[in-house]
């Protein structure tokens, strides 16, 4: 069992870190320099906890679980304008990123208004690309209630905030509803507020862990980690994508930061040590966010063995 | 006798108490960030998200006195003209453009950052540097905007002497609209 981990630390021997992940079997997801400092995202196997832990603390860095990581939550906002943006939008962003989930901000062309709200074929399959998605509504029951036609048609748990409190049943396509966040003109500082962006964080952990559970009636052909492994060694043009995350992970795939029409070949034909190709196990297709690609990894029912 | 800064500030939404408390915040966050909290003296907001529309009736604490030469600088007669000792940068590229106007570029010298001289008889001291109602009346307007929830495309704004008065809604605004609001509001302010 992989446990998700964050360490914080200096620049200065993380490579160390890096070493002991890959001694233990375990993946780095992602590795962000921020001047002297390091953050690295990974997965460790459980059982090697400790020694990860005794390295992290002669390294005098900090070692976290990031119950999110390796999983991409989109937030999305019923337009870009300064109603709905920057303050509570992105603070729900920042709070799931620092948690270790890879958070997009997504704002819609047409999600205002009480009537004429509404979400286009384009924007529902875009994010259903992601794991989950939190949509910040405001402060009006009867406007949260109808926005409901917008997320009806998405396959993802959806996570719905807003300002006041509703009941369950008013939401019913709603995965869960988070209350006390909605409309505000200031950032996040209160107790109460931080406390809500908690409660958002909690409810994207339940919501994983339902696509989890889901996944598990019909296990993966392999993991999404390990196709990042290979990726990086047999694809080796992704060390010269511009993205800060070149490979970003779901639950069940990943999404590879190359032009699709140049590289998909190359993704399809990448071979594992036991001698299929990812063709065979996933559907490799061009995502729809700018033209990257997609990989959908199929689960053993299709493929009938397990890399 | 002069009101104080929202001395009044009403805010009714027929089944949304939440929206209610939550809005007050949000109209006192951005009238504060635009910095015209001080010039409003009563403020009536109702919302009714069944129709749906959002208007908003204020009063303006007093009138704004136009920002004068001798109320941004310090005036001293000097050879030949007049210096002008700028405190506030703020207003020195609005003085600059006035003076140009009124006495021709080639009688404006900028010896240093902040002082300017004028070679006249003519003391600058009444020229107006800056409309201060005007720009109080753009920012609130912008303000309105920014307060009312995006989805309302459709507005209509009256800009009186003393008090201004604004509807946002989804549908099209017709009179009937207009004259309901009023109503309320006109309860609003006897209740």
């Amino acid at each position: 069992m992989l446990e998700p981990v964050m360490f914080t630390g200096g620049v200065y021997k993380h490579d160390l870190v890096i070493e002991l992940v890959e001694d233990l079997g375990g993946y780095v997801l992602q590795t962000n320099v921020t001047q002297s400092e390091i953050i690295l995202l990974m997965l460790i196997p459980k059982e090697d906890m400790p020694a990860m832990e005794a390295l992290s603390k002669t390294l005098r860095g900090k070692l976290e679980r990031a119950p999110l990581a390796g999983t991409e939550i989109a937030v999305v906002t019923p337009t870009l304008a300064i109603h709905h943006l920057p303050h509570p939008a992105c603070d729900v962003a920042e709070y799931l990123r620092r948690h270790g989930a890879k958070s997009n901000m997504i704002g819609m062309s047409r999600g205002v208004g009480r009537e004429i709200a509404q979400m286009d074929e384009y924007e529902t399959a875009l994010i259903n690309e992601h794991d989950a998605v939190v949509f910040t509504f405001g402060n009006f029951v009867d406007c949260i209630r109808k926005k409901e036609g917008i997320y009806r048609n998405l396959t993802i748990p959806v996570i719905v905030t807003g300002g006041p409190d509703m009941k369950p049943e008013d939401l019913p396509h709603a995965f869960e509803y988070v209350p006390r966040v909605g409309r505000i003109a200031h950032r996040s500082r209160k107790a109460t507020e931080i406390g809500s962006l908690d409660n958002i964080v909690a409810a994207a952990g339940r919501a994983l862990d339902s696509a989890r559970v889901a996944i598990s009636k019909d296990p993966l052909s392999t993991t999404p980690p390990r196709v990042m492994e290979v990726v990086r060694e047999q694809v080796p043009d992704i060390m010269y994508s511009y993205s800060p995350l070149p490979i970003a992970l779901n639950l069940n795939g990943l999404r590879i930061k190359l032009p699709y029409d140049e590289y998909h070949e190359a993704v399809e034909n990448i071979r594992f040590d036991e001698g299929v190709t990812l063709g065979e196990i996933a559907r490799v297709m061009p995502s729809k966010m700018k033209n990257y690609i997609l990989v959908r990894i199929l689960p053993i029912s299709e493929t009938g063995f397990v890399v | 006798m002069e009101m104080q800064p929202l001395e009044v500030f009403k805010i009714e939404m027929p089944g949304e108490d939440y929206g209610a408390e939550k809005y007050k915040e949000i109209i006192t966050d951005i009238l504060q960030d635009l910095g015209l909290i001080r010039s409003i003296g009563e403020l009536y907001v109702y919302v009714d998200i069944t129709k749906p529309y959002f208007t908003v009736f204020g009063r303006f604490r007093g009138k704004m006195p136009p920002l004068r030469v001798r109320d941004v600088g310090d005036l001293i007669q000097v050879e030949g003209g007049y210096q002008i000792n700028l405190e506030d940068e703020e207003h020195m590229a609005n003085l600059i453009g006035i003076l140009w106007d009124t006495y021709g570029r080639d009688k404006v010298m900028q010896p240093e950052r902040n002082v300017l001289i004028v070679e006249s008889d003519v003391s600058p001291e009444e020229l107006v540097v800056a409309d201060l109602e005007k720009e109080f009346r753009r920012d609130l307007v912008d303000a309105l905007i920014r307060i009312a929830p995006e989805g309302f495309r459709n507005r209509r704004n009256e800009m009186a002497k003393d008090s201004f008065f604004f509807l946002a809604a989804e549908e099209t605004i017709d009179q009937d609209m207009v004259t309901e609001v009023k109503e309320i509001f006109r309860g609003m302010q006897n209740a």
